[in-house]
């Protein structure tokens, strides 16, 4: 059988493939316009225009459309290079304002096309390539665009020329027009969902299918089936059509995983508390008033704005920034009474790096008082005042508010005594640190104590404060209380210690202090049962009275409390052991 | 119930016609189609029924409305047999003296005659006149001998004898056999060869097929299929069921344009005719092979006859060509084989089952055989459809049968090929008309439309029209086809409206080159071709208009200047009194001026001054 031979690279031919697809495959470049994976080949640009040679006859064909018969292909002779240059003339001709046009133009050596531009040409960027229509009609079944007239009328738009009421505002249009000459705005008045980055905390827009975060572990990505086409409307399946190594498998489903393990480090980290319960910040509605941690994304590479400090609203670089401390924090009135501990530092620094980005900005901390405890931390303090000019104001902000594009903050400076007003670009806040949502929930699955405001109790203050009041439970980092990063990691290595020097004994010790059952006592109400937090208690049915589990049994005392027959006891502290200790305490005291 | 059950009730049922039928009786026959309609056939037509209803007890007279016969220009025709005397344009008050002088008395009414522009001469009967005499009419020639409407008379005239034959026995392998070796080729504008087409479909993969006939005629001035089809629609609807037989297809479509109301009604009643005598349906002639025909109305887009737009069309979406590396006889109407011709192909088919391959392949050139429907326009004294053999040199079409150029202008070219055809000078008259001969000389031959030119036709401003038509017609789909004509169209606009420059030729060769070598179909592929033939043959006509700012016919106005001569003016007062615009000042008997500023350069002064005094440079 004779070969397909494309720029010299022989392979075989598949006629069920198109040139291009075959080419793609070598890694050979053909450029495309109007092709797109997930649509059948529809061949109007004509771009992919490439060179069969077949039986001694050279013809110009596209590549998109020509199927992969035997044959030689050269995909950039001569008269390839000549043809694509000539419909990139026209097409510069067509639409002007195209920069991608522009572009692929200056690729093939044509600055300025020879041939005339019409008036009404002169905006105009789309080459007529029918993605959008063919991606609405065909890929999410809407029909929402279309081509209307013919000839050199054609032109798209939407039914009758109206506003259009079947768009779904997918923005799949919008997406996958090559020249940047369709957008959802130009097809309905209707609002086009948006879907924030929760990485990003809303800072950016992510699509349906989209890696986590950098760096995420798997390197993965995943499909948000709440706004994917596919799972809503049963359309789309672009993500589908263009994974060459075809790995999209909406089948999959979540699992749960069972895992016996032998010790569990709860961390379960922090959140911050929500801007919108402060109402006198502009309860979140403002888009320049934002949170530290917002803006630590604005200042990381690879955050929405590739490290550079621009405000939300305009994405303009702010002149004039105000942070503040302490919101939501030692405020026990309104908010949270403790103090959040990391506020001061992370302020600091995020006043420093906005100075050394924007030199010529002026950084602002409204601040209660600076807790730079810490190694090193206070000598930070200081080269933030001297040396960046960090202006501190000691005193709390009453109010925050937009006026005239600006951020309004209304405070006292209580050194001086005196109001202060500072019309800002843009204010950060250092809202306070709370507990995990879900932290409370996992506390009761893992009959772990929590405190009034929803962080994980320790065993002891001081002597065990890695360890929780349940077996074989520890914690780290936040999820006990609110903490900076070196304290976490030294919490979290504890933490492991604890976890290896109980996986290295040879046996489990554990607490002598269990409960018991006096078995002539017990009427078997299972009441005990019933209130164990540990499930330590179960019913024998054949001699109808309670059990312990010692091994599970914690001796928190529960059970004794509850006992209407007073048949459970501590071992060890038993009513009567208990009376005895003070009669002998009592004696002692008399004699 | 009148179906045929098999070949030999068809034989019957004609004979039973034929002898119904008395040659030697009086018979009127009037040609309506749409053009004799546009001359006023209609009221011709309901004059004579009126007359002849008045004369029942004379009875015996016949009258039978036909199709178009040609010679359009003249229409309607009156042909009273069984004298067959030849009245040509006919109206409504010259009917009563027919009937009463020619068809009662026998009398020829010599007003009524054709008389030959050329030389003058009188003619009493068809064959005599010269526009019919070296036409061979195979196709169009039964248009006269019935009435579209009546399967009886297309019956009487041999028809569906060719489709009895082929299904008393013939394999479907030996149809396409007697197809191939005809030397029938596509009439629709590619001269594919026909018989290699049915047996690329019948090889096809699939287990349905369609059968498909392209009546979107859409070439300007052209209109052979239409008239085929309101003149002789049994015709081709009998080709279709024999190439669906041969190729083994079950189901039919035609598409006909929307602007050919006349040619769907009457292809409508050949289908329920032919229903009715069981001659589509299942099981036709009792041979056990079933077929039936839809009609699908084109919305009249030129690009829809392309083959793969009028699929597209036919299944509902909107016509755009795709592109056919895989050909249509493989996957066509909705994925599955089809089999595509022209209506004029699909005529031919029964002629050659009829006559034999040998009969058919004796006919024409060597590699383009039969006959060629023609629509001959122009600046011809006739104009019509011809019908000649394939090989007749233009020379004899445009001056035998076209009688000469009208006045005493001078031959300039010949258009051929519709839009995408192009243009054939003086220099290549005597070129035999075939498919290779007018591709070699830039042009095709199309659908067969055929417009002369004379010495008044500007040829940038005849490439100007088709490229401005193409401009409109293109699908707009492909990149080449829609840009490179808008871009043609304005450096062409430019060189006519006095604005051409140096290179600008050069420009429309570049848009040329990439338009054939790349559009989508062959709309684009061909759309340079008037372009390229006038710059080819007239380029010295580009040139002057680029670098003298001139226009040689007289036809760019922007290029043209009017002015009165001195000698000749006798100040008759008659263009001062014509000028739209009071541009001519001057009192009688005096000599008249005209002010350029003001002049539109309408050209009604040129043509209302007796005296030849208006001069155009």
């Amino acid at each position: 059988m004779e070969k397909l031979i494309i720029d010299g690279i022989e392979t075989e031919p598949d006629p069920s493939k198109t040139v291009l697809e075959v080419a793609q495959e070598l890694g050979i470049h053909i450029p495309t316009l109007c092709y797109h994976r997930s649509l059948s080949p529809y061949g109007a640009c004509r771009i992919c225009t490439v060179e069969i040679i077949w039986r001694g006859r050279s013809r110009l064909r596209t590549a998109c459309t020509y199927p992969a018969w035997e044959g030689e292909v050269k995909t950039n002779s001569e008269p390839v290079r000549g043809a694509r240059k000539l419909l990139l003339e026209l097409m510069l001709a067509e639409a002007p304002a195209s920069v991608e046009i522009q572009e692929l133009a200056r690729e093939y050596g044509v600055e300025q096309s020879r041939f005339k531009v019409g008036d009404e040409k002169k905006d105009n960027r789309c080459i007529q390539c029918g993605l959008c229509v063919r991606m609405c009609e065909d890929v999410m079944g809407v029909s929402a665009l279309g081509h209307k007239n013919r000839g050199y009328r054609r032109s798209v738009t939407t039914p009758f020329d109206r506003e259009s009421d079947v768009c779904t505002t997918c923005g799949a249009c919008e997406f996958i027009c090559p020249t940047g000459a369709i957008t959802v705005k130009q097809i309905t008045d209707r609002p086009v969902t948006r879907i924030a980055s929760e990485f990003e905390l809303g800072l950016k827009e992510r699509p349906c299918i989209y890696v986590p975060f950098p760096q995420a572990v798997p390197n993965k990505p995943v499909i948000d089936r709440d706004h994917c086409m596919f799972f809503q409307n049963d359309a789309c399946r672009i993500c589908e059509a263009v994974c060459q190594p075809q790995a999209i498998d909406y089948k999959q489903e979540e699992k749960i995983v069972d895992e016996e393990v032998g010790a569990i480090v709860v961390a379960t980290g922090y959140e911050l508390f929500p801007l919108e319960q402060i109402g006198e910040y502009g309860s979140g509605r403002y888009k320049n008033v934002i949170t530290g941690l917002q803006f630590e994304r604005l200042l990381s590479a690879s955050g929405p704005t590739a490290g550079e400090v621009r405000r939300p609203s305009d994405w303009a670089i702010p002149k004039e920034v105000v942070f503040v401390s302490c919101v939501g924090s030692r405020e026990p009135e309104l908010y949270k009474p403790y103090c959040s501990k990391i506020c001061c530092m992370y302020t600091l620094k995020h006043a420093m790096l906005y100075k050394h980005r924007v030199p010529d900005g002026q950084p602002y901390v409204f601040y209660i008082d600076v807790r730079a405890g810490g190694k090193g931390y206070e000598e930070f303090y200081q080269r933030g005042i001297e040396e960046d000019g960090v202006l501190y104001l000691r005193g709390k902000v009453s109010k925050i508010f937009e006026e005239d594009g600006k951020v309004v903050v209304w405070g006292v400076d209580t050194l001086t005594g005196k109001k202060v007003e500072i019309a800002a670009d843009m204010a950060v806040l250092a809202s306070a640190i709370v507990p995990s949502e879900d932290a409370k929930e996992l506390a009761n699955k893992l009959k772990m104590a929590i405190d009034e405001h929803g962080f994980m109790t320790e065993a002891h203050p001081k002597l065990r404060p890695v360890e929780s009041l349940t077996f074989a439970v520890y914690l780290a980092g936040c999820a006990q209380a609110p903490k900076d990063i070196p304290e976490a990691v030294a919490q979290a290595s504890g933490a492991a210690s604890k976890v290896v020097a109980l996986f290295s004994e040879e046996e489990l010790h554990h607490e002598p202090t269990i409960a018991t059952v006096d078995e002539d006592l017990c009427s078997g109400c299972g009441v005990c049962v019933s209130v164990c937090p540990y499930d330590a208690r179960e019913h024998d049915p054949e001699k109808h009275v309670a059990k312990v589990n010692e091994v599970l049994c914690e001796g928190c005392g529960s059970c004794i409390a509850a006992c209407p027959s007073s048949a459970c006891q501590l071992v060890n502290f038993k009513d009567c052991q208990i009376f005895e200790m003070l009669k002998a305490a009592m004696s002692e005291k008399g004699s | 119930m009148k179906v045929l059950r098999n070949p030999q009730s068809l034989e019957n049922l004609r004979e039973k016609l034929v002898s119904a039928r008395d040659p030697s009786q009086p018979l009127i026959i009037l040609s309506s189609g749409t053009c004799g309609r546009a001359n006023r056939s209609d009221e011709v037509a309901q004059v004579f029924r009126e007359e002849l209803s008045k004369r029942t007890v004379n009875g015996g007279i016949g009258l039978r409305i036909t199709g178009c016969l040609g010679f359009c220009e003249r229409e309607p025709i009156v042909v009273v047999h069984p004298q067959k005397i030849f009245y040509p344009s006919v109206k409504p008050d010259d009917v009563e003296e027919i009937i009463s002088e020619t068809v009662v008395k026998g009398n020829v009414i010599d007003r009524l005659l054709y008389v030959d522009p050329a030389s003058g001469e009188k003619f009493r009967y068809e064959h005599e006149i010269p526009f019919y005499k070296k036409q061979q009419p195979l196709i169009f020639g039964d248009n006269i001998r019935l009435d579209p409407k009546s399967i009886e008379d297309y019956i009487a005239v041999g028809g569906y004898g060719a489709l009895a034959k082929v299904l008393s026995g013939m394999d479907p392998e030996e149809i396409i056999d007697i197809v191939k070796r005809s030397g029938l080729r596509g009439r629709g504008g590619g001269g594919f060869p026909t018989g290699v087409k049915w047996e690329s479909c019948r090889k096809a993969e699939g287990e349905q097929r369609y059968v498909l006939c392209n009546a979107d005629e859409g070439d300007p001035g052209a209109y052979m299929d239409r008239s085929v089809l309101e003149g002789n629609p049994h015709s081709v609807l009998e080709g279709m069921i024999i190439g669906a037989y041969a190729i083994g297809a079950d189901e039919g479509y035609i598409y006909v344009r929307e602007e050919y109301p006349l040619a769907r009604e009457h292809f409508n009643i050949a289908l329920k005719q032919a229903r009715e005598y069981g001659i589509l349906g299942e099981n036709i002639f009792g041979s056990g092979f079933g077929f039936d025909v839809k009609v699908s109305r084109g919305g009249g887009a030129f690009v829809c006859g392309e083959s793969t737009a009028l699929m597209t069309s036919i299944e509902g979406k909107v016509g755009e060509p795709r592109a056919k590396h895989v050909h249509t006889v493989e996957k066509g109407l909705w994925e599955k084989p089809s089999n595509l011709n022209n209506v004029e192909t699909w005529a031919n088919v029964p002629l050659i089952i009829n006559k034999g391959w040998e009969w058919y392949s004796k006919i024409g050139t060597e590699r383009s055989k039969g006959t060629k429907i023609f629509s001959l326009v122009g600046k011809v004294n006739n104009t019509g459809l011809i019908e000649v053999p394939m090989g007749i040199t233009l020379r004899e079409v445009i001056y035998d049968i076209g009688g000469g150029i009208r006045g005493r202008k001078r031959f300039k070219a010949v258009q051929t090929g519709g839009p995408s055809g192009g243009v054939i000078p003086e220099s290549l008259l005597d070129l035999p008309v075939d498919f290779e001969r007018l591709t070699e000389a830039g042009s095709m031959m199309g659908s067969g439309g055929m417009i002369v030119m004379d010495e008044d036709n500007c040829m940038v401003d005849i490439a100007k029209y088709f490229v401005n038509f193409l401009r409109d017609e293109s699908c707009g789909k492909c990149t080449p086809c829609r840009e490179g004509l808008i871009q043609m169209y304005e450096i062409l606009d430019d060189i006519t409206e006095g604005r051409g420059k140096k290179g600008d030729i050069e420009q429309l060769e570049d848009l040329a080159w990439v338009m054939s070598n790349t559009s989508l179909c062959a709309l684009g592929t061909t759309a340079a071709n008037p372009v390229l033939s006038t710059i080819k043959y007239f380029g010295d006509e580009y040139r002057v208009h680029i670098e003298e700012k001139r226009c040689p016919a007289h036809v760019c106005k922007a290029l043209v200047q009017y002015h009165i001569d001195e000698e000749k003016c006798t100040g008759c007062a008659v263009c001062l009194k014509q000028c739209p615009v009071s541009a001519i000042a001057g009192v009688p008997k005096e000599v008249h001026r005209i002010d350029a500023s003001t002049c539109i350069k309408c050209g009604i002064c040129y043509d209302v001054c007796k005296f030849d005094a208006v001069v155009v440079e």
